[in-house]
C-alpha cells in the first residue's frame, strides 16, 4: 500500500468526511446555541482547548481531504504529465500556504 | 423506421458522418431486434460495418451505441427504440470502421485482472470442490460475455483507459477474488491497490445501468474494496 493512494486515500477520504461534517454540526449547534456577544467572547471559545485542537484538527483533516479529492479529479482530467504536475503542485502549494496560515490565526489566538 | 448510423472508413473517409437510412414498414415485424434491422439495412448498402455472431445476447460482439445508451443489438426489441434510432459506435474506443471498434485494450486491461484460477496446491484426481455457499459467491460475477457496454460506458475508463482496469475487468477480478478455490487473494488485492487500476472508479454506476447481463460491476467493485479494508484492518 502506498503513502497516500489507492485503498488509503479512499478511506482517508471517508474518515475525514465524517469528521469534517461533525465538527461543522457540531460548531453550527454551539454558535446557534450560545453566540459568541463580542471579541473577547469569540477568543475564549476559539483558545478552549477542546475547541482549538478540535479545531487544529479540522483544518489539517479538511485539507487531507481537500488534497485527496482535487487530486483525484486532476488525475482523472490532466492527461499532460507537465500540465498535471504543474497543477498538483500548485494546489499542493495553496493547501500549504492556507494551512499555515489557518494554524498562525489559531497559535496566535491561543498565545493572546 | 428512420436510423442515423454513424458511418467511418480510414481508406475513404477524411472524417467520420452520420448517414440515414430508412427500413420500410413493411419489413419491420413483430418482437424484431435492433440487429435484424441492421442485417436488412445491410442488405440497402453492404459497406455498413458492423459486428454479430451468435445474435441471441450470449457472445458479446454487437454492442453499439444505441439512441445514446450501449447495449447488445441482438437482444434490444425495436419496438423500445425511439426514431430516428442514432447508432454510434462505442464511445472512448478507436473505430475501426463504422460501428466497429477497437477492443485490444479492453482486452489488455481484461489479462490485468488475471482472470484465471491461481492455485498451487497438487491437483485433485477429480475437481477442486466447492461448497454450495461458495459457489454461489460467484452468481453475478462469472456470467460476463465480455461485450465492452459496461467499461464504454465509464467516463473514469474514458479518461484512463490505459491505466484503469474499467468495469469489465474489475467484475472479472472480484470474480477470482470471491473464488473460495483461489489461493491469490492477496496478490490480486494487492495489484489492485493504487491510484488507477480499482480506484479511478467513482461510482457512477453507468456500468450497472447498461450492463446487458443484468450484471453490477459497480457492487462488484465496492465488494473489493470491503474486501480490501477487511483485510487491512
Amino acid at each position: 500500500m502506498s503513502l497516500l493512494s489507492g485503498q488509503r486515500a479512499w478511506l482517508l477520504q471517508r474518515v475525514t468526511a465524517i469528521y469534517a461534517g461533525l465538527y461543522v454540526f457540531l460548531a453550527i449547534a454551539v454558535l446557534l446555541a450560545r453566540p459568541p456577544a463580542d471579541h473577547g467572547a469569540w477568543v475564549a471559545l476559539v483558545t478552549h482547548p477542546v475547541v482549538w485542537l478540535a479545531t487544529v484538527a479540522f483544518i489539517l483533516l479538511m485539507l487531507l481531504h481537500a488534497w485527496i479529492g482535487l487530486r483525484d479529479v486532476i488525475i482523472d482530467y490532466v492527461r499532460p504529465v507537465s500540465v498535471r504536475l504543474t497543477a498538483l503542485v500548485a494546489v499542493a502549494v495553496a493547501f500549504l500556504l492556507l494551512g499555515f496560515w489557518a494554524l498562525w490565526i489559531l497559535i496566535e489566538a491561543a498565545l493572546t | 423506421m428512420e436510423f442515423s448510423i454513424y458511418r467511418f472508413n480510414p481508406d475513404t473517409d477524411s472524417a467520420p458522418y452520420m448517414q440515414s437510412f430508412t427500413l420500410p414498414d413493411d419489413q419491420v415485424e413483430p418482437g424484431m431486434m435492433l440487429l435484424d434491422a441492421l442485417l436488412l439495412l445491410k442488405e440497402q448498402d453492404d459497406s455498413l460495418g458492423f459486428r454479430r455472431s451468435c445474435q441471441h445476447g450470449v457472445c458479446g460482439s454487437d454492442g453499439m451505441n444505441v439512441n445514446g445508451t450501449n447495449g447488445l443489438a441482438c437482444i434490444m426489441p425495436l419496438a423500445n427504440l425511439k426514431a430516428p434510432v442514432v447508432l454510434r459506435p462505442f464511445p472512448g474506443m478507436p473505430v475501426i470502421r463504422d460501428l466497429i471498434v477497437d477492443m485490444d485494450n479492453f482486452y489488455r486491461q481484461y489479462r490485468e485482472a488475471e482472470p484465471w484460477l491461481i492455485n498451487d496446491s497438487p491437483e485433485p484426481e477429480v475437481e477442486r470442490l466447492q461448497s454450495p455457499e461458495d459457489r454461489d459467491r460467484l452468481d453475478g460475477l462469472y456470467e460476463c460475455i465480455l461485450c465492452g457496454c459496461c467499461s464504454a460506458s465509464c467516463p473514469s475508463y474514458w479518461w484512463n483507459p490505459d491505466r484503469f482496469l474499467g468495469p469489465a475487468a474489475l467484475l472479472q477480478a472480484a470474480r477470482f477474488i470471491e473464488d473460495s478455490r483461489d489461493q491469490a487473494t492477496e496478490h490480486r488485492l494487492e495489484r489492485l491497490d493504487d491510484a488507477y487500476r480499482l480506484y479511478r472508479c467513482h461510482g457512477i454506476m453507468n456500468c450497472t445501468q447498461v450492463c446487458p447481463k443484468g450484471l453490477n460491476p459497480s457492487k462488484a467493485i465496492g465488494d473489493i474494496r470491503r474486501t480490501m479494508i477487511k483485510r487491512s484492518v
